[in-house]
């Protein structure tokens, strides 16, 4: 204890820290999160700040990784502890809102020199929250539509095409309900935005209104229907896997999974992407600090290294396929052509730019997904 | 008499434990259950059968078929063991057929979820023997994934108490049987199932309440709808933070389980009688 406190102090006077502290980062999301401040992150940080080292605890994939980790937190913050047991944790967006409005968490982004290179909207308001200085995005990822160019000559543009097409080819379209993953609940929210008879805008900024709630009904009606001629596959792994063996011709699938798979020779190179209009929502991945970490000036140090253009060129955009979590301009600088194309090449920074959407605020979130269980499943 | 608090004392330490790890979470879901804001209600049970009455009803019904095909491949098993006249044939099954007990389930659903795709092992073997064209293949990636999956992790579990309970059968009933000129078949089902009739209930029951707790099966092989109750009561927790629908739908599959607990209460009280 006597050592982490005299670390945190020197770090804290900005002295080249030679005793040893121990940063542990908690992270939500797939094992690749883990193999990736483990293998590379925690290694580089080692490096440039001797002595120190870096632990990584996953809590596990999915909304349900950072519900841990909010857990967690709340039942330290009850119990009263004075420092907790994460320096750093990686939580997906929905969560951020909760935690910053229970206090969890520390305002650290004007203090470190990347905080500035933040631009994208949705690392100040998360799903309707305000979280600005609490966040700073790892990296920004996106749902879009991959097909098989080989069944589909002229893919969709818009929702209204994929109904068309889909009408055609019965059980060529798949994707993963609601319960498998987030790339089949990105679906969804898109068709709500095409097709809800609401205000979509209000739906992705707030406020949440109960009689927006009552104009999905339509909607639903068409996405059972559409549903019934389509094919359910298990999981955003699933319909890669389907999309691969040719199962279905089209799929909404994760851009970052999608390139890693063709990476790995998972999907046929030909195989190609779409962000069909009005657009379909995407999620960032965001570095929190709790307020009672033990090495807060550390973590801080820990944060400005992962978001600097350099690490956000090679780890996030090189390794990962990600989308850079602070602006892009930053990063490109740090990149060769050949990679910065290979992001680009299906979904132009326009695209993202005009249809890359936010996911609905919270209390929409939920209610939407409880009106598919209710109208589309049942 | 004398003994009695020393006893106390010994069996204390078994007792904080059940009550720690058992009775304390059991009551605190039961009574999660029932928590709806501030107060208490049935606000829970009314969301869940709104939602997931179809769920229910197909849980119940999978779980159900399933112990059902277990029984009779087991008893298929086991009888063969016993009866088999081939030791070849019966050295290579026993050898064989304990095989899936070892594996997990998810690994199970992983494996049958590349087995059982449209373009995968299963429909190849079927298009190669001429049984199906290309385009008659279709997914079993739905309820039949699930009940093959169940099926053939459990038939294992159910066989080998059942083969062990066959054994040490009295076998002269059998032979006697057999020198008057029943069929094998005709001793199989006269003979000796009605003898070994417990120890096969007792290995469906068993095999009821594990299918019943399993998440990692539906979860890869059809998260879809309708489902089985334990993916709904992730995505419960998972999605939405809420626990209580959470608990109202696990008290629903604790009720479920309940039925068949009773029946095996039941039978193993007038056993003892």
């Amino acid at each position: 204890m006597k050592t982490i406190l005299k670390a945190a102090l020197l770090v804290g006077l900005a002295a080249p820290s030679a005793s040893a502290a121990e940063l542990t980062v908690m992270t939500a999301g797939d094992q690749n999160m883990v193999d990736y401040v483990n293998e590379y992150l925690g290694p580089l940080f080692e490096q440039q700040n001797p002595g120190n080292t870096v632990r990584v605890v996953g809590t596990g994939p999915g909304d349900a990784g950072s519900q841990k980790i909010v857990e967690r937190f709340e039942a330290q913050s009850k119990a009263g502890s004075p420092t907790w047991d994460a320096d750093v944790a990686v939580v997906h967006e929905k969560f951020t809102g909760p935690m910053v409005k229970a206090g969890y968490l520390e305002s650290y982004r004007s203090k470190i020199d990347t905080g500035a290179l933040v631009t994208r909207a949705n690392a100040d308001m998360a799903l309707g929250s305000n979280v600005s200085g609490y966040v700073m995005p790892m990296y920004n990822s996106q749902a879009a539509l991959a097909y098989n160019p080989a069944l589909v000559a002229n893919p969709p543009k818009s929702y209204p095409e994929i109904v068309a097409w889909a009408k055609e080819h019965p059980k060529m379209f798949g994707y993963n309900g609601i319960k498998g993953g987030a790339s089949g609940v990105s679906f969804v929210m898109g068709w709500i935005y095409a097709f809800g008879n609401g205000d979509a805008k209000n739906l992705m900024t707030g406020p949440f209104e109960e009689s927006e709630t009552q104009k999905w009904g339509p909607a639903l009606a068409s996405l059972k229907d559409f549903t019934k001629n389509a094919t359910l596959t298990p999981g955003n792994a699933g319909t890669l896997d389907l999309l691969s063996r040719g199962e279905i011709a089209m799929g909404p699938v994760w851009v970052d999974m999608f390139y890693s798979w063709q990476a790995n020779g998972q999907l046929p190179p030909d195989f190609k992407l779409v962000l069909p209009s009005p657009g379909m929502p995407g999620q960032p991945m965001h570095y929190v600090i709790p307020a009672k970490s033990a090495n807060v000036a550390l973590a801080e140090k820990f944060v400005q290294l992962a978001t600097s253009p350099k690490v956000q060129a090679e780890g996030i955009v090189t390794r990962f396929n990600w989308y850079p979590g602070i602006d892009a301009k930053y990063v490109q600088a740090e990149l060769d052509q050949k990679t910065w194309a290979k992001l680009f090449t299906d979904i132009s920074p326009e695209d993202i730019a005009t249809k890359g959407k936010p996911f609905p605020i919270a209390p929409y979130n939920n209610a939407i997904l409880e009106a598919y269980e209710k109208q589309v499943s049942n | 008499m004398s003994n009695r608090p020393l006893s106390l004392i010994l069996v204390a330490p078994a007792l904080c434990v059940i009550l720690l790890l058992f009775v304390v979470p059991l009551a605190a879901s039961v009574i999660g259950a029932f928590e709806v804001g501030d107060g208490f209600g049935l606000g829970n049970f009314v969301k869940a059968s709104e939602l997931y009455t179809q769920d229910a009803i197909f849980t119940v019904v999978i779980v159900s078929l399933s112990t059902a095909l277990i029984g009779i491949f087991s008893v298929a098993i086991a009888g063969y063991l016993t009866l088999g006249e081939n030791p070849r044939t019966v050295a290579i099954l026993r050898w064989l057929y304990r095989w899936p007990m070892f594996i997990p389930f998810i690994v199970t659903g992983q494996v049958l979820r590349t087995f059982l795709a449209k373009n995968g092992l299963f429909n190849n073997v079927l298009i190669s023997l001429g049984a199906v064209t290309p385009l008659e293949a279709e997914s079993y990636l739905d309820w039949r994934g699930i009940v093959i999956a169940f099926v053939w992790k459990q038939t294992p579990f159910v066989t080998l108490l059942l083969a062990g309970a066959m054994a040490s059968l009295d076998r002269s009933t059998m032979e006697a049987a057999r020198n008057l000129g029943a069929s094998r078949l005709r001793i199989l089902f006269e003979i000796v199932v009605p003898q070994v009739a417990t120890t096969l209930l007792v290995g469906l029951i068993l095999s009821f309440v594990t299918m019943m707790s399993v998440l990692s099966v539906p979860l890869m092989i059809n998260a879809q709808s309708p489902t089985m109750l334990t993916t709904d009561i992730a995505f419960r927790i998972n999605a939405y933070g809420d626990y209580g629908v959470a608990n109202a739908l696990g008290l629903v599959s604790l009720a479920i389980t309940s039925v068949v607990a009773w029946i095996y209460l039941r039978h193993g009280v007038r056993k003892s009688l």
